[in-house]
């Protein structure tokens, strides 16, 4: 008993963290440990595995392929940047208190809930260049419609701007949350001064949705470097490989082609990505945080 | 976790949520008293045929008084999984497919050796040259549950109206395709989207002009791509889409949509399976006619592609010798028939009787006048092989004039795969 | 309030902003007519490219009776749920009490430890596949609810540890400080100062937490091949056959799984907006 309170200060603390670090640990961190040690293997998931060393590493430098998924996480990466100013955009338009206002911004949210599945599917739809919306709309102005998602130089962009349609939902919610949680006294202040439009919002506005900012481009920057569902609804990573990004090419090698090891590779250079931009992430979380403090 | 346990873990995971779920599904009535035979079986059925597998098995149970199981995944998702349940969590009984398929898994001690069963019911005669498909050195792994025939469809209302013919040679095709063109019709409908379509016309041209013997040595891998008796191969498809005789944007369409175009009448013609019959509108489905890929060489017979699903026991399943039971009631003529019905596919036994969908009958007919076939380009070659190959015709059917970097492409993976299993 | 509110009495200018909102609001939910209309049409309108002009026919009752009496949708939905709530619970639970620890004391390793809990789940989560699908089998609970529920709970608390961690680091000090000096345990803390405080943060994270999983596909088809427990995203898939796929029942049977975390949407709304302020944007 005495141990237990001369301790309690600190054993309690650890007694609440230590489930959450057990599992995490156990089923995230083991599991992407050992998916690391697996790409130094050859391995087709059932037979031995096979040491080959960097082999996979290699390999990846000589395959075409990866160099055109690794473009399309940087173009992912470039589009998915509008999500944030385009969330920005729509809370700042239904951020009204009119009546019948509430359930509107709960339809505005809808694209979130909605299976990344169906909404690659309705925009499948939308592209198809016989009978898509896309295709009506083009015919109506007398043209014809390109047939983006076949299309080497334009399917990746059509993806990712079907992709947009959530995560764009996704920062509006951010958004709403930071414009109800500005400081009035500062907005009536700057109203007294006639601040008005973009200055109002450039000036008093911005600098106090940072935090917002910074937490919708962390989501946003996940979103695009985990991008799959999308692409395995609409493309399959096609044609022949062009919409491919570094996320689906590790799952169609491993499951599909049953490349294990190679799969295991690209998640790799996958993790590297993101670490870096963890890192970025943690700093800056950290560095706000002293100065908030 | 010692492995002796993991049985018991099974069960207890089985019975406290499978069993209920099971009969629920099934419509079993739930047996007052516990049975000790319980089968269970994992599926990768579609919507039409499940229940009528569903309906077997439970009749099966009722006959054996077994409790059966049937857990029904979709297709693809099957692909996935089995690599996991074979090894972790095996059932009974499973659905795969033949050929080179099964014989990786075969390689990989995954499937049991049903060669007594096959032989005690008599099966290897009803088989017939299917027998090939599930047999490695003579010993049998999986029964053949029917199968896809592959071919040359069309409208016989386009057709006439348009007066073209179905062609027969090359030169027929040719001509068919320059007369649908010049009267607005899409000669070819194909979609690639899904990739597979395309090796579908890889496979045929290839089967024609070369032959059988060519195909599976390329399938195995010990013939390369670049090597100059396919030149004639690349260089005639590639003549076929430059001079613009398939659809536009193939690779937006999945099949499905690509076959809008016939069902439509926009095309004049497709090559797919019998299952193309799925998207013609109610009522004018007596209108889609199937014919074999046109022929090219004279001296070359008519091999065809005809990729058939089995069934199989795993290796390590805990109830062999009813899955066995199991195998001889399911693969009587009467109750196979029963199964396939639903989606028109040719029978696997010659004993059975020729279905009455005609374009089954149509298929029956081809395939057992076919000098010898392939599964499908996917299902015959490596899987790492394959993967890479659809991809690059699905590329040769939009940039034609790359072949010669495709095929370099394709002999790179070869070459790994090769070399590494 | 930003932007300024538009006055009550100016009739003309408030429904003028309504008649624009409605008109935008239509235009971004286009996608989702699109879904519910094909979820009435007869099927023969997919099969032949209709999917935007009108239907030539209305099988609304009849594509969702199918659902539920063709399919095994039902006992998907069931399974989904058994999956999803005690899942969000455990998460909730876990980065509750991982968030308030991270947050409120200072040991060696912390800043670690919380960079190791966002680190993983950044991760594009399908290169765990095969140690998870090992790990389940070394645990006896492959194909199992338990199988899901475990990984589910582990991965997204590393999300929900983050959230949870800035929601409690922005609690005032002063709280914790008066009950350090009443000479509160920390677990007497945890129950009458954290928890009280947190609902809000909890109410948005359950939300998000509930639209992942019951939203997630890969998993389902990884862990989970019996239909005895197989999830409705998995179950959806079983709907498309090897090559034949029937769009309208497809689409009404999207259209009903969407429907729980509408719901759930719906009913704590208020909470979520507010939760989220102050979990996510305060920080």
């Amino acid at each position: 008993m005495t141990i237990w309170r001369r301790n309690r200060s600190w054993l309690w603390p650890a007694l609440f963290i230590a489930p959450g670090i057990i599992l995490f640990g156990i089923v995230i961190v083991g599991s992407s440990v050992q998916s690391l040690w697996i790409s130094f293997f050859q391995w087709d998931g059932f037979d031995e595995m096979q040491w080959i060393g960097l082999g996979n590493y290699i390999e990846m430098l000589d395959d075409p392929q990866f160099y055109i998924s690794l473009r399309n996480n940087i173009i992912w990466l470039a589009v998915f940047m509008l999500a944030p100013p385009l969330g920005l955009f729509f809370a700042l338009l239904i951020n009204q208190q009119i009546r019948g206002m509430r359930i509107v911004k709960s339809l505005f949210f809808m694209p979130l809930v909605m299976s990344q599945v169906a909404v690659g599917v309705v925009f499948t739809w939308f592209y198809d260049p016989s009978s898509g919306l896309l295709a009506l709309f083009f015919e109506a102005m007398g043209a014809t419609a390109p047939a983006l998602l076949s299309d080497p130089r334009w399917v990746t962009l059509a993806v990712v701007f079907a992709a947009l349609w959530p995560q764009v939902s996704f920062c509006v919610i951010l958004f709403m949350a930071g414009l109800n949680n500005l400081d009035e006294s500062q907005i009536e202040a700057a109203r007294v001064d006639n601040a008005k439009g973009w200055k109002m919002l450039w000036y008093v506005i911005l600098p106090q949705l940072r935090q917002v900012n910074f937490i919708a481009i962390a989501v946003t920057v996940i979103g695009a470097l985990r991008s799959f569902d999308m692409i395995s609804v609409m493309t399959s990573g096609g044609p022949f490989g062009s919409s491919n990004v570094l996320a689906y090419q590790m799952y169609s090698q491993s499951i599909q082609a049953y490349r294990f090891g190679y799969g295991a590779a690209i998640a790799s250079v996958l993790f590297a990505i993101m670490v870096v931009f963890i890192s970025w992430y943690l700093w800056r979380m950290l560095r706000m945080e002293k100065e908030g403090a | 976790m010692s492995k002796a346990n993991t049985p018991v873990t099974r069960r207890r995971v089985i019975q406290t949520l499978g069993a209920g779920a099971g009969l629920l599904l099934c419509g079993l009535r739930a047996p007052a008293i516990a049975k000790p035979r319980r089968l269970i079986i994992i599926s990768d059925l579609n919507a039409a045929q499940a229940p009528a597998f569903q309906a077997i098995a439970a009749e099966f149970g009722r006959q054996s008084g077994t409790e059966v199981i049937v857990n029904n995944i979709a297709h693809e998702a099957n692909k996935t999984a089995i690599r996991n349940y074979l090894v972790a969590d095996p059932p009974d009984i499973c659905f795969w497919f033949s050929g080179q398929r099964m014989r990786q898994f075969v390689g990989m001690g995954l499937f049991s050796d049903i060669s007594d069963l096959v032989e005690h019911e008599g099966i290897d005669r009803a088989l017939g040259p299917l027998l090939d498909t599930v047999s490695i050195d003579g010993r049998q792994y999986g029964l053949p549950v029917g199968g896809l025939f592959w071919g040359l469809f069309y409208r016989e209302d386009v057709f006439r109206e348009h007066g073209l013919t179905p062609p027969e040679t090359f030169e027929d095709f040719y001509r068919t395709c320059y007369r649908a063109k010049a009267q607005g019709l899409v000669p070819v409908a194909m979609g690639t989207k899904d990739q597979w379509p395309a090796a579908g016309w890889f496979d045929h041209l290839n089967l024609r002009i070369n032959g059988l013997e060519t195909h599976m040595a390329l399938m195995e891998g010990r013939v390369a791509y670049s090597d100059t008796i396919f030149d004639p191969v690349f260089e005639q498809w590639r003549d076929m889409i430059q001079q613009d005789f398939f659809l536009d944007h193939g690779t937006s369409y999945a099949w499905q949509q690509a076959a809008a175009f016939l069902a439509r009448k926009k095309a004049a013609m497709m090559d797919l399976s019998t299952f193309l019959q799925s998207v013609m509108p109610p009522g004018q489905e007596g209108e889609l006619k199937l014919i074999r890929f046109p022929t090219y060489d004279a001296s070359v017979g008519p091999y065809e592609d005809f990729s058939s699903n089995s069934i199989h026991i795993p290796q390590r399943a805990q109830q062999k010798a009813l899955a066995r039971e199991f195998l001889a009631y399911f693969y009587q003529p009467d109750v196979l028939a029963r199964f396939l019905a639903p989606i028109g596919t040719v029978p696997p036994r010659n004993d059975m009787p020729v279905p009455d969908d005609p374009l089954t009958k149509t298929a029956t007919g081809l395939l057992r006048a076919s000098a010898g076939s392939a599964q499908y380009f996917d299902r015959d070659t490596h899987p790492a092989m394959a993967w890479a190959g659809l991809k690059g015709f699905q590329k040769f059917s939009v940039y034609p004039s790359q072949g010669k970097e495709i095929r370099q492409e394709l002999d790179r993976i070869r070459t790994r795969v090769t070399t590494s299993t | 309030m930003y932007p300024r509110q538009i006055s009550k009495d100016d009739v003309l200018k408030k429904y003028l902003y309504l008649a624009a909102v409605t008109l935008v609001l239509m235009l971004w939910l286009l996608p989702l007519g699109a879904v519910i209309l094909t979820s009435v049409r007869p099927a023969s309108d997919a099969a032949v490219g209709n999917y935007w002009g009108w239907p030539s026919g209305f099988d609304l009752v009849k594509n969702y009776t199918e659902v539920f009496t063709q399919t095994p949708m039902g006992r998907y939905f069931f399974n989904s749920l058994v999956i999803t709530i005690p899942s969000v619970i455990g998460v909730l639970v876990l980065s509750t009490l991982t968030g308030y620890v991270l947050s409120r004391y200072r040991f060696r390793g912390n800043t670690l430890l919380f960079a190791i809990f966002i680190g993983g789940n950044f991760l594009p989560f399908q290169i765990m596949m095969i140690p998870v699908r090992d790990l389940t089998i070394s645990l006896g609970i492959y194909n199992s609810y338990l199988a899901l529920i475990i990984f589910h709970v582990a991965f997204q608390t590393g999300f929900a540890t983050l959230f949870m961690r800035n929601f409690i680091a922005s609690l005032p000090d002063e709280l914790f400080e008066a009950a350090r000096s009443e000479g509160a345990s920390p677990l007497q803390t945890l129950i009458h100062v954290v928890i009280p405080l947190v609902r809000p943060a909890l109410a948005a994270l359950a939300i998000l937490a509930f639209t992942f999983i019951w939203n997630d596909y890969f998993w389902a088809v990884v862990l989970t091949p019996s239909d005895a427990v197989k999830p409705v995203t998995a179950g959806l898939d079983n709907l498309k056959g090897q090559y034949v796929a029937n769009w309208s029942l497809i689409s009404a049977a999207t259209i009903a799984i969407a429907i729980p975390p509408v719901v759930m949407f719906f009913l704590m709304q208020r909470h979520f907006i507010r939760g989220l302020t102050m979990g996510a944007v305060k920080g």
